[in-house]
Parts: C-alpha cells; sequence; structure tokens
C-alpha cells in the first residue's frame, strides 16, 4: 500500500484556485522530485502532503491525502509526526525556539513524545551523524550559518524517525558550497525513508530523486523518469535548458548534429559528439 | 555550559559560568528562595531587607558573578538613592523631626523611608541577580520539564530569550532596506517619525508569519502531543533540596505574619 | 563618460584590526553590467552596503555620481543608487502592490503625470499588471522578488544592485529578469550583480569583480575571466558548462548558447 496518496486533491486559497485534481502516490522508501516553475502549487502540494494543510479554513474543494488509506485528521498527533516530517525554505523559521543548543533542538522532538532517556540519546546520535552537526552539538541554534540550520532543521525532523521526509526548496537561500555539503548528507540518509523534494530548479533534484512529478499550474504534467522529464516540451520552458544541451539543440535544428547522437547537457559528452566534426571540417 | 560562540541567546544573558554550590543547585530551589526573597522583600523591615541582600551579594560574588552584581546594583541603587534623598529627604513635608547637616534640612522619616525602600529593591534585586546569574535558562527548562510541569509554561519563558537576538537582527536588516530604498532615518524627529511605519509594518507583518510556520513546526515535531515531555541531562535533584524547597513554601506564610507583626 | 560609482582604496572592517574588505578600487560606468562574485565570506555583501552608503569605508573613498559619498545620507545616495535585498519582504511594507511600487516615485517630487508614467512602465516591464491590488506579501517569493525590482526601477536610479536576484526564479522569470537588465543596460544606467550562478553571469554581465579574502583578486571583461582558469579557482566560482564546451572544442570563449553555435556553424559549414 502506498504510504502516502493524494487522491484527485482540488485546492484553492480563497479564491485563487492552487490545485486541480492532483493524484499521486508515495510509496514507502521512494526519492521523488515535484518540480514545477514559480506559482505552480508545488509548496502548496508539499504542504498537503506533509499534513501542514488542511488547516484553519484552508479546506480541499474536492478529494484529499490518506496516509496508509486513512486521512490525516484521524491520525493523532504524534502519529502524525512519526509519518511525515517537512523541512521548509527558510532555515530560521525551522527552529522550534525552545532550545538553546544544537542537542538540545534535536532532542525537543522526541522529548515531546516522551521517549525513554536511551531512545532519545540513540536517535539524537544517529541525526547528528547523517547530518554531521558533532563539532556544532553545544552552539545556539540561532547563531549558526543558513547552510547549517538547514541541516539541523533536516537532523531534527531525522530524529522523530518519520517514514517520509517533505523538503520544500531546502537549498534556494544556498550558495553552491552549502547546497553541496546539504547534497552530500542526502545521500547518507536511512534508504527506507521516503524523500519529496519540491523545487523550481533542475539540477539538485536531478541528483535527489529517481522519479519526477511535473506541476504545471496546479496540474500535474509529467510523472515518470528522468529521462522523460528532460525530453518532456514544458521541461524546457518552465527550468530553461543548461546552455550547453540548448547549444546542442540549436546545431541539431541547423543540420549540423549527427542523426542518432544524443543531447546531452554535459560538456564533455557534447565535446566528444562535435570534436571529430570539426577535425573533418577542418580537413 | 560550553559557550563557543559570542552571538545567540547567550549574549543577551546576565549568566556566568560557574561550577560553585549556586551553580549546581537544582533551577527549581534557586527559584523557590528567590520567591521567598521577594515576599521577604516587602515583609521584612529594614533590619531584615537589608542583611538579607548583603548574603545574597556575598554568594554571589563567591559564585564568581561580583562584576555584574557591581554593575547591575550600582546602576539601578545609585540613581534611586538618590531621587529617594532629593525627594523624600528633602522635599516631601514629612511629619516629626528635621535635622540640618552641611545646610541640608533633612527629615528623618523622609530618611527612614529611603531606607525602607532600598533595602527593599537591593534584597530584590540581589535575590534575582543570584538566580539570573547562576542558572542558565536551558537548566531551568529541563528541571520545569523534569518536574511535569505543563510544556507551555517553559516555552513561554524560552522563546523570548531565543527569539530576541533574530528578532533584533531582521529589525536592523528591515531599517537597512527602507533607508536604502530612501527613507530618510537621517533626519529631523519628524521625519523618522513619519518613517516609523515602514519599519513597523514589515517587522510585524513578518512576525506574524514567523508566528503562524513556528506553530506548524511545533506542531509536526509533536510540542504538546504529551502531556509532558523527556528531558536528557535533566538537573539533579536531591532528597535534600525537595525538603529544603517545602519548608521554604511552608515557612512563607509565617514570613508573612512576622513581618506584619514586626512592623 | 564620467564614471557612475567610483571606488578609491576602499578599506572597510568592523574590527579595524581584521578588515573585511581592503584596497578595493574600480568604477561602473553608465550602461555596463558588472557581477560581483566570490566565495562566502569574501566580503560580497559587504562591498554592496558600501555601495549604498549602509557601511561606510574605515578609510579611500566612494564617489557617485561625482559626489563623495561621505557628503550624503543614505536616503540621498538612494536617489542614485537602488537595491534588490536577497529577502524582497523586508524591504516591502505597503498594503498592494500598487502602493509599494509607487511610494519610490512618490519621494522623489516629480509632477504626477510623470509619476504615474513611471509606475505604468515599471508594472508592465515587470509583468505585475493583474496582482496590483494584491498585498505582496500573499504573492510567490519570486513574484515578490519582482514587486522589489519594480519599485526599484519605477525610481529610475543610475545604478541597481541586485543581490542574487536571479535565485528561485523559473526559466521565464529569469528570462524577465535578464531583459530589465538589458532595457537598463541600453537606457545607460548601470547595473551591479551580487551573483553566484556563473550561468547567469556567464549570460548577462559585462564584467566581473572577484573578491578573495577581501582583496579585489579579478577585474575582468567577462569572457576574459572564464577564459582564465586561474581567474575563477582564485575567486573559487565553477566555470559555466558553455564555456567548459568552447574550451573543449579549442573554440574562443562563448558566454552563451547561441555565440558558441555561431562560431561552430561557421566552421562546420565552411569545412563541409
Amino acid at each position: 500500500m502506498a504510504l502516502i496518496e493524494v487522491d484527485h486533491l482540488t485546492f484553492a486559497y480563497d479564491t485563487r484556485p492552487v490545485l486541480e485534481e492532483v493524484t499521486l502516490a508515495v510509496a514507502p522508501g521512494e526519492k521523488l522530485a515535484i518540480l514545477g516553475g514559480n506559482g505552480s502549487g508545488k509548496s502548496t502540494l508539499a504542504q498537503w502532503i506533509a499534513g501542514w494543510l488542511p488547516r484553519g479554513t484552508f479546506a480541499a474543494s474536492a478529494g484529499g491525502v490518506n496516509i496508509e488509506g486513512r486521512p490525516w485528521d484521524e491520525l493523532d498527533d504524534a502519529t502524525r509526526a512519526g509519518t511525515v516530517q517537512f523541512v521548509g525554505q527558510v532555515p530560521m523559521q525551522q527552529l522550534s525556539g525552545f532550545a538553546f543548543t544544537v542537542r538540545d533542538e534535536i532532542a525537543f522532538g522526541p522529548g515531546n513524545l516522551q521517549l525513554p532517556e536511551a531512545e532519545i540519546r540513540a536517535r539524537v546520535d544517529a541525526a547528528v551523524a547523517a547530518c554531521n552537526l558533532s563539532h556544532l552539538l553545544e552552539r545556539d541554534p540561532f547563531s549558526l550559518s543558513g547552510g547549517e540550520q538547514q541541516r539541523l532543521s533536516i537532523a531534527a525532523a531525522l530524529a522523530m524517525r518519520p517514514r517520509a521526509l517533505v523538503l520544500d526548496e531546502p537549498t534556494g537561500n544556498f550558495d553552491p558550497e552549502s547546497r553541496d555539503a546539504l547534497l552530500a548528507q542526502m545521500a547518507k540518509l536511512p534508504a527506507e525513508l521516503a524523500i519529496v523534494w519540491c523545487d523550481v530548479t533542475l539540477g539538485v533534484p536531478l541528483a535527489v530523486a529517481q522519479r519526477f512529478v511535473l506541476l504545471d499550474a496546479g496540474r500535474i504534467a509529467y510523472d515518470g523518469d528522468a529521462a522523460g522529464l528532460l525530453a518532456h516540451p514544458r521541461t524546457a520552458e518552465i527550468f530553461g535548458l543548461p546552455a550547453v544541451a540548448e547549444a546542442a539543440l540549436m546545431l541539431r535544428a541547423q543540420g549540423l548534429w549527427p542523426e542518432g547522437a544524443a543531447i546531452s547537457a554535459d560538456a564533455g559528452q557534447v565535446a566528444a559528439v562535435l570534436r571529430p566534426m570539426l577535425a573533418e571540417a577542418a580537413r | 555550559m560550553a559557550v563557543a560562540h559570542p552571538s545567540g541567546a547567550d549574549h543577551a544573558l546576565l549568566f556566568v559560568p560557574g561550577q560553585s554550590v549556586m551553580h549546581r543547585l537544582n533551577p527549581l530551589t534557586k527559584l523557590t528562595c528567590v520567591l521567598w526573597v521577594a515576599v521577604a522583600a516587602f515583609a521584612l523591615p529594614p533590619q531584615g531587607t537589608i542583611p538579607l541582600a548583603l548574603v545574597a551579594i556575598a554568594t554571589g560574588i563567591f559564585a564568581g558573578a561580583g562584576k555584574v552584581f557591581a554593575r547591575r546594583l550600582i546602576l539601578t541603587l545609585v540613581p534611586l538613592s538618590l531621587a529617594l534623598f532629593v525627594v523624600h529627604g528633602i522635599l516631601v513635608d514629612h511629619a516629626g523631626d528635621r535635622t540640618v547637616i552641611l545646610g541640608l534640612d533633612l527629615s528623618h522619616d523622609g530618611l527612614a523611608y529611603m531606607v525602607r525602600i532600598l533595602g527593599r529593591i537591593a534584597a530584590l534585586l540581589s535575590g534575582s541577580l543570584l538566580f539570573v546569574c547562576t542558572t542558565h535558562p536551558a537548566r531551568l527548562l529541563k528541571a520545569l520539564d523534569a518536574h511535569r510541569f505543563p510544556p507551555g509554561m517553559a516555552y513561554v519563558i524560552a522563546s523570548p530569550l531565543l527569539l530576541l537576538e533574530p528578532f533584533t537582527q531582521r529589525a536592523r536588516a528591515i531599517r537597512e532596506a527602507q533607508m536604502a530604498r530612501g527613507l530618510n532615518l537621517e533626519g529631523s524627529f519628524l521625519a523618522r517619525a513619519k518613517a516609523f511605519p515602514a519599519l513597523l509594518m514589515p517587522l510585524v507583518t513578518l512576525a506574524l508569519a514567523d508566528i503562524d510556520h513556528r506553530a506548524q513546526v511545533l506542531d509536526g515535531r509533536g510540542f504538546r502531543a504529551m502531556p509532558h515531555r523527556t528531558v536528557l541531562d535533566a538537573p539533579r535533584d536531591s532528597t535534600a533540596q525537595r525538603v529544603a524547597r517545602w519548608v521554604i513554601l511552608i515557612s512563607i506564610p509565617f514570613l508573612i505574619a512576622g513581618g506584619i507583626l514586626w512592623h | 563618460m564620467s564614471p557612475i560609482l567610483t571606488l578609491d582604496a576602499v578599506q572597510f572592517g568592523y574590527d579595524p584590526a581584521k578588515p573585511v574588505l581592503q584596497d578595493i578600487s574600480f568604477q561602473v560606468h553608465p550602461g555596463e553590467v558588472v557581477a560581483v562574485v566570490g566565495r562566502n565570506g569574501a566580503g560580497k555583501s559587504t562591498m554592496l552596503r558600501l555601495l549604498n552608503g549602509l557601511l561606510r569605508p574605515g578609510s579611500g573613498r566612494v564617489t557617485i555620481a561625482g559626489k563623495d559619498a561621505a557628503d550624503l545620507k543614505v536616503s540621498e545616495i538612494a536617489a542614485h543608487i537602488g537595491t534588490v535585498f536577497q529577502a524582497p519582504e523586508q524591504q516591502i511594507f505597503n498594503a498592494t502592490v500598487r502602493s509599494e511600487i509607487a511610494f519610490g516615485p512618490a519621494q522623489s517630487g516629480l509632477s504626477a503625470e510623470v509619476q504615474q508614467c513611471r509606475i505604468d512602465a515599471a508594472v508592465q516591464r515587470t509583468d505585475l499588471g493583474e496582482v496590483l491590488d494584491t498585498h505582496p506579501l500573499d504573492l510567490d517569493a519570486a513574484m515578490r522578488r519582482f514587486v522589489a525590482v519594480a519599485s526599484v526601477i519605477a525610481c529610475q536610479p543610475d545604478l541597481m544592485l541586485f543581490d542574487e536576484a536571479q535565485r528561485g526564479l523559473d526559466a521565464t522569470r529569469r528570462a524577465l529578469l535578464g531583459r530589465i537588465i538589458a532595457e537598463e543596460k541600453s537606457a545607460g544606467r548601470a547595473i551591479v550583480l551580487v551573483c553566484h550562478d556563473m550561468d547567469f553571469v556567464a549570460a548577462h554581465a559585462d564584467r566581473v569583480l572577484g573578491l578573495a579574502e577581501g582583496r579585489l583578486a579579478v577585474d575582468a571583461p567577462v569572457r576574459d575571466f572564464f577564459a582564465d582558469a586561474e581567474a575563477t579557482r582564485a575567486v573559487s566560482v565553477e566555470q559555466p558548462g558553455i564555456v567548459e564546451l568552447a574550451q573543449a572544442l579549442g573554440q574562443p570563449v562563448a558566454v552563451n548558447a547561441a555565440e558558441l553555435v555561431a562560431t561552430l556553424a561557421k566552421k562546420l559549414k565552411g569545412g563541409a
């Protein structure tokens, strides 16, 4: 059975429609990316998957989200916390505001669940190791850099031992170094943890996910593997092609690209195709 | 508690790291003592409050917080003494005897009143200083959680201390952003008053958005999913301290009664 | 042409013993797009704040439109230099997009018609016509960024500072931002981009200022910068893929696909 099932979900903020008839299932341990342009509804979908919606006056106009067949609001708080964890875009906002040290921030969630001390310690140690925070344990969470805070919020989420982790543009505000550090961390997460990574660019998700959902104006336009995503006509329009792939396509349009050679975004591969042609032409 | 970095909440605290007896006491025991001192400050006459303040100051110095005590006590008591001396010692027409010293016509009752107020403030202040100088708020939180106080109570103590620094940083960023778009914050008082809404609006709207978001974060991390929390490294407690706390609490009504009789 | 901005031996440090920036000298001329690059902590944001007057140099001189910046208030500098900050929500305070964009021109003392004209142009160029009556904070982050951009271009400053303005934008919005940069440039205004994204730098900047450990390690035209592997390494930035491809093929450095394809097509067709 699917872990999380989004079932014909239609949702609007007030009168502005955001999601239209979205149907999507996340299996245990699946690595999924939800991609879309600005305003495509991916952050809203991420909040539905993580159980942050519905809340207050925000309710679905049709459909909903089920966790192993049961709707979110039938689950108690502890079960919800142990099922899906959400990591948002602004690292500082993910901190509880309860802990004076990194260690206490990670222990905060398990402590709330009244777990035995030994269990909490084991969870904290595992999360610290997975997110490479051992040198920061006694620091004030609010004094960390954005990249460190984001790793901390992932560690705090992991300490809840969720079955799925939803991340909404987690590297959106990062410089390349912090982004690479976070990616290295992602690779070390437990295999049985499902990942739902929402983003507005292709590069990072391609390194994290195996399955890709393209959200276009609140509807699912594509659901499948990376090759299909890259070939999808909307992909180039929404995310822009890397300049290398764009150059290859432009050459093909002029009849200057060998038939059957794959279009690639990798400079080395494209160069390998073009080098013999240039040598030939120079002769 | 190790403090490796100057920024963050520790920056704004009066806490002085140390290993003294006061540091090692359970925060709840110290909190009970503060309560007792607060009551005593009002119940006792100067003959009681002044020695009490002196004991607290001596303990503070012994615990390594002499500098903080000196600074805070001087900053508070010196201007206060001056004001009380001028107003009650000289200006207010108290009944009773007056004496002329160095050309000043002083009222005995006015001076007695001054000493009473000063004693009270000194006791209150040094008692609370002793608490905040030797108790890191993190330890207080853990003690509250470990003694099964409602988690919301600990949160009310922790969050203002922790969120003050990010809040100030954001206020600074907003101020800079508004100046850079032409808002005149270096001009006259009127110009600055006119610019005030442009600083306040983003601060308030962002704070509200933060609160909304943080409420979700707390829910997501199971805050208040259970009636109590488990804490790691809870401050040590002992039977002696438990007994002491009860004795102190039970003594409070007697203290009040005694104070009334003494007056 | 006289420069809009001149930095002359500028030095700055919060702690004078540990300067964040030292010996920074450069000029920015009308119609120039200059990218400031370098790793985190190299001094990029400090430099940005020296340009818009939020920080003042410890020594050296900043000259803006011919005037010594030391004699200008931040609000006076703002008439010459507009800043789009990384977090637009910190500079937005009006209840509607319309009044937010109108705020800058209203401070200018221009006639109502001229003001309206500038506002309309800014709205049209940032594609915000449909959300004029929305609260800016109800928009998504990308549109909010354009509200900040619109409120700055409506003031028509001589120089605009973009602090990572391309971050988090999809292809459509990146193209829109690129178009605005090109329009400002052709109108004779200057742009300084603080930018981590080398593809964006390659596509839009004329010149690169590279900071390393608080010093200006590189000041070069964008092609020369990317052609020089030592320069990119000195300021710890990655080379854009298109530059790598051009170099792998032994071609002159190209900064976008069209440029490289034009060179290649000539050679491939010429030989055919």
